[in-house]
């Protein structure tokens, strides 16, 4: 094969996936979509000593909206998220986002679980996640653990998934009446990897002015951070111009992205305040 | 009855490259083949202290490992006289490096195994150990004193120098009214074509002949520089060309893996197969164009030019390869461009840094040298308060004053319209609602721009072709031709002409181009060249044929008429095309032909991304005469789409240490059909006396002022103060945020 050599297995439940995780140790893998891990394995970037193929698994595909909020299964494609009418209002972020990761091919394959537990840096989900306050439920042996968004994301694609631990889906929480999300990105073409992000969820008073806001931002460092001083500077005040540009001056502000040779630490920034300008002046216009 | 093909867009069969039935080098497989893995430096400088093969030797299923010390000390030779100096063979490349390796990919050691994948796994296992010594990394520095040394014995990192003059060029700054001089850079990019390369070598046990497949683009010179390094007659190398997924200047030429492989083949007495991965054909393939040029304008306050001075270092990588001088040479022959200087200097440097060495890809030194050129003339109309299009008005050489000599400089125009040929461009984009529209657009708050170039571009390079003209038993006809086929359509359009000469119908005729035992000597195909060199070539087969029926029917050769399979005297006597034996004609070509082009770009600058969208884009091209003006279309938009992305998103990146961070397509980020506007393809036919069909080079014009075009309409829309800021390449997304920054 290109990659380099690994033993391949197929479970049928979860529960064999779990116990051959188990057996095959720290560097076995779980692939899913492989529209990240095939990649890594074609460059011999990754080499795994075991990939555990978790498509067949049942029960792992559930996108569910319920009273306690919407809950979306490990094995959920990018493009069942992005053809689902039901996420609009406050899950909208998650529907646009889902849309923009990669190519059409990429998004048929590709998976919520997959997406999130990779944690690239520049990768959409982990924004939206962030920005929704998503709850991540791992499942081992042990049982399940439940691991909020804030304490999931580790490092540059790295999570605190323990290797014997697999993700079987996130729970979103139950929005606030007069919520709405959107979700932006730059990136230089269609269907690359974005320089920067932005999830943004907002919860308004009958009188339009901003009861709460998260702002989520992606590209901008190891992992997605929240823009504090900007979700701050929205409380009590109306979408004017004003507070708009005001908080994108805050989210850029409060940022700390890294160079690369493809993107300046000074132009992330940059992006930042104009994708936050962008995606609340959106909020403002749009129902 | 006649058959009339020569100025029809003729359709051609695409189809086995969409149904699948293709057979790229890949498809092809001998019996009991092998499989070789390149082990490639993963540094950019440093001494070979060791290379430990044992582990790699000892994996089940491996069969050799090569290494420096396993192959004779050759060296890659130079494609053409003209790229050769008394001292280029002194940076020629080993097949294998040898002692020290100077670039991130350079070939190290061949593993080969029954498979390739093994291959690939033992590879890994090949130990090696350096001393890392310092890189040379930027092309103005290279060539200063004290700078390290790519090829110390040499004792120099400079190449060549290209000197052109052309006038009292003192006497004319002297005379100026203004002078502008500025620093401007090109980037590193190339052609990157969707197949990568391709080998399969075997030698025949029976007559000791070694077959080569995957040959592109000069097979025949491939088919020379592999004799003398393998030491073996050209009588017993056989090229074979297969189908091939883009070549666009980079496929083709003699690579270390040309001669690796047969070397391979010959030694084992069994078939050796490699096919390039991605990630190798990034750092192995030839890089192009990554180049700086101190620029010096001088013209009068009526906007006459009057001369100009270039100095340029051109990166040549870190070996000379077959492609010899042309980064430093085509530059130099393409900065005057179409207008009436009064006088000139250029000096160009081919220097030598610790990067993949550099070729030639499509519009080669012309796209270069076209957007430092271009771009200072928009900066001086700027000055003068000129329209950029008065300022190219005033000084294009007019058609009465071509043909047109720089001498003592080899450039010369023999034909065109050159003034006629940029108004048509002006008119088809609409300038004058353009501009206004612009301005509409502008008083809205966007951020929109026009840009255009003109430029003169190098073809129809010789020195000859030769074809041959075979009756088939059928009743029809192969055309053998020394050039080659890369997707041009080559084959098409050379029916056309066969058959038009001929007589006979377009099925009647196959072009066959894939075979060097087919044909003693042919040159390729580059330098759009295979339309005028193989056409002409094929004319005059034709003409042989018309000249043996002549004979037999004892008339002279212009009373003959072709047709229908016959040739037939004004009698009305006739003789069978197919009993008139071959037809050979040989079409010699001393000089290189320029030819016109132009390109106009209307864009817009999203300012909160710095993202640059082409929204119009314009290509005109004087052909001379178009054998089939779709194809050209095709071939002209296709090389403008390859311009875009060298405009706005293509760029080969390095670090400081000489690695390369442009080694995936993710990274390298080539223009998808989101990215390109449908492009407006304008074509000249303005026939050159120079060969019989009067055709001139097509295939590469789009590319050439497409840079410059984008470049300049960004800098239009930045405004005054930005825009004389942009002196570079390629204007990705952050660079054009931060001219958009206050200086």
């Amino acid at each position: 094969m290109k990659p380099p050599p690994f033993a391949y297995c197929r479970p049928a439940s979860v529960a064999e996936a779990l116990s051959l995780a188990a057996e095959a140790g720290e560097d076995a893998k779980f692939i899913a979509g492989g529209q990240s891990l095939m990649p890594l394995l074609a460059l011999r970037m990754s080499r795994p000593s075991h990939l555990i193929d978790i498509n067949r698994l049942p029960g792992l595909a559930d996108l569910r909206q319920g009273s306690d909020g919407l809950h979306v299964g490990a094995l959920v494609r990018h493009a069942a998220l992005e053809r689902c009418d039901r996420l609009s209002g406050p899950w909208r972020a998650l529907r646009e986002a889902a849309a923009l990761i990669g190519h059409y091919p990429i998004r048929l394959r590709g998976t919520f679980g997959g997406s999130t537990a990779h944690a690239d840096p520049s990768a959409e989900l982990p924004v939206v996640a962030t920005a929704m306050n998503a709850t991540f439920i791992a499942r081992s042996s042990q049982g399940d653990r439940e691991i909020p968004a804030s304490d999931f994301f580790a490092g540059p694609l790295m999570t605190v998934l323990e290797p014997a631990e697999l993700l079987i889906g996130a729970r979103f929480p139950a929005p606030a009446p007069r919520t709405r999300s959107v979700f932006e990105e730059f990136s230089p073409r269609a269907g690359d990897f974005a320089f920067a992000s932005t999830a943004v969820t907002l919860t308004t008073h009958d009188d339009g002015r901003v009861r709460s806001a998260r702002i989520a931002l992606g590209g901008v460092g190891a992992v997605p951070v929240r823009a504090g001083e900007a979700e701050n500077v929205l409380q009590g005040e109306h979408l004017t111009d004003g507070a708009v540009r005001e908080a994108a001056r805050r989210a850029a502000a409060g940022c700390d992205p890294s160079h690369d040779a493809h993107a300046g630490a000074a132009y992330r920034r940059e992006l930042i305040a104009t994708l936050v300008e962008r995606a609340l002046a959106r909020l403002r216009e749009e129902p | 009855m006649t058959y009339s093909y020569i100025g029809a867009s003729v359709e051609r069969d695409d189809s086995p490259f969409l149904d699948g039935s293709a057979c790229y080098v890949a498809d092809v497989d001998r019996e009991g083949q092998l499989y070789a893995r390149v082990v490639r430096s993963p540094v950019a400088h440093a001494r070979i202290v060791s290379v430990d093969v044992a582990e790699a030797l000892a994996q089940p299923g491996v069969i050799t490992v090569i290494t420096a010390a396993d192959v004779p000390d050759v060296r890659i030779p130079i494609r053409l006289p003209m790229a050769e100096t008394p001292d280029t063979h002194k940076f020629l490349q080993p097949p294998l490096a040898r002692e020290v390796v100077r670039y991130v990919g350079e070939p190290i050691a061949v593993v080969v195994a029954g498979d390739p994948y093994l291959a690939e796994d033992a590879a890994e296992l090949v130990d090696l150990e350096f001393d890392e010594l310092d890189v040379v990394n930027d092309v103005v520095s290279a060539a200063c004193a004290g700078t390290t040394l790519v090829h110390p014995e040499t004792g120099t990192n400079l190449v060549a120098t290209v000197p052109l003059a052309f006038g009292e060029v003192e006497e004319a700054f002297a005379r100026a009214d203004i002078v502008l001089r500025d620093r401007l850079r090109v980037h590193r990019h190339t052609a990157v074509p969707m197949e990568t390369r391709g080998l399969l070598a075997e030698v025949d046990q029976g007559t000791g002949v070694l077959t080569l497949w995957g040959a592109a683009k000069v097979k025949h010179f491939t088919r020379q520089a592999l004799s003398g390094m393998l030491g073996i007659g050209r009588d017993r190398i056989r090229l074979v060309e297969n189908h091939v997924g883009g070549g666009f200047g980079v496929r083709g030429e003699p690579y270390p893996e040309d001669y690796l492989i047969a070397f391979l083949a010959l030694r084992l007495g069994r078939p050796v197969k490699w096919i390039e991965d991605r990630v190798e054909h990034f750092v192995a393939t030839n890089h192009a164009r990554e180049q700086e040029h101190d620029f010096e304008v001088a013209a009068t306050a009526d906007g006459r030019l009057l001369a100009f001075r270039d100095r340029a270092w051109c990166d040549q990588g870190a070996y000379v390869r077959s492609q010899g001088i042309l980064p430093a040479l085509l530059p130099a022959l393409h900065m005057p461009g179409p207008y009436r200087w009064q006088a000139f200097s250029v000096e160009t440097h081919g220097v030598l840094t610790h990067r993949t060495p550099v070729g030639t890809y499509r519009g080669p030194g012309m796209t270069e040298a076209t957007f430092v050129r271009e771009r200072m003339l928009d900066r001086l109309a700027h000055e003068l308060r000129l329209d950029p299009a008065d300022l190219r008005r005033r000084n294009l050489i007019e058609s009465g004053q071509l043909p047109w000599s720089f001498k003592p400089t080899p450039i010369t125009y023999e034909s065109g319209d050159f003034p006629a040929g940029f108004e048509r461009l002006l008119d088809q984009a609409g300038y004058a609602d353009l501009r206004e529209q612009r301005d509409a657009r502008r008083a809205r708050g966007e951020c929109v721009g026009i840009g255009f170039a003109a430029y003169t571009e190098i073809g129809g390079i010789g020195p000859f072709e030769e074809a041959r003209i075979v009756p088939r038993p059928d009743g029809g006809f192969v055309a053998h031709v020394g050039v080659g086929s890369l997707g041009q359509g080559v084959e098409t359009v050379l029916a056309q002409i066969a058959a038009e000469k001929l007589g006979v119908p377009m099925e009647a005729v196959t072009i066959d181009h894939h075979d060097t035992s087919e044909l003693a000597d042919g040159f390729g195909a580059f330098a759009s060249r295979a339309t005028t060199l193989a056409g002409n070539a094929l004319a005059l087969a034709a003409e042989d044929l018309r000249g043996r029926a002549a004979a037999k029917l004892g008339v002279p050769s212009a009373d003959v008429r072709l047709s229908g399979g016959q040739a037939t005297a004004p009698s009305g006597a006739s003789v069978p095309l197919a009993d008139l034996g071959e037809g050979w004609g040989r079409f010699d070509k001393p000089h290189p032909s320029f030819s016109f082009g132009a390109a106009l770009s209307l864009i817009a600058i999203d300012p909160g991304t710095g993202q640059v969208r082409v929204l119009r884009h314009l290509v005109l091209h004087d052909v001379g005469r178009a054998i089939n003006p779709k194809l050209l279309r095709r071939q002209l938009a296709g090389a403008a789409a390859q311009g875009i992305g060298a405009a706005v998103l293509e760029e080969l990146l390095y670090d400081e240490y000489g690695q390369p961070l442009s080694t995936l397509l993710a990274d390298y980020r080539m223009p998808t059909v989101e990215e390109l506007p449908d492009i407006e393809v304008i074509i000249e036919e303005r026939p050159t006396p120079a060969n019989p069909l009067g055709v001139k080079g097509g295939g590469e014009s789009g590319m050439v002022g497409t840079p410059a075009a984008i470049a300049n309409a960004v800098a239009d829309a930045l405004g005054a103060a930005a825009g004389a800021r942009l002196w570079r390449l390629p204007l990705t997304p952050d660079r054009v945020r931060e001219l958009l920054r206050p200086a």
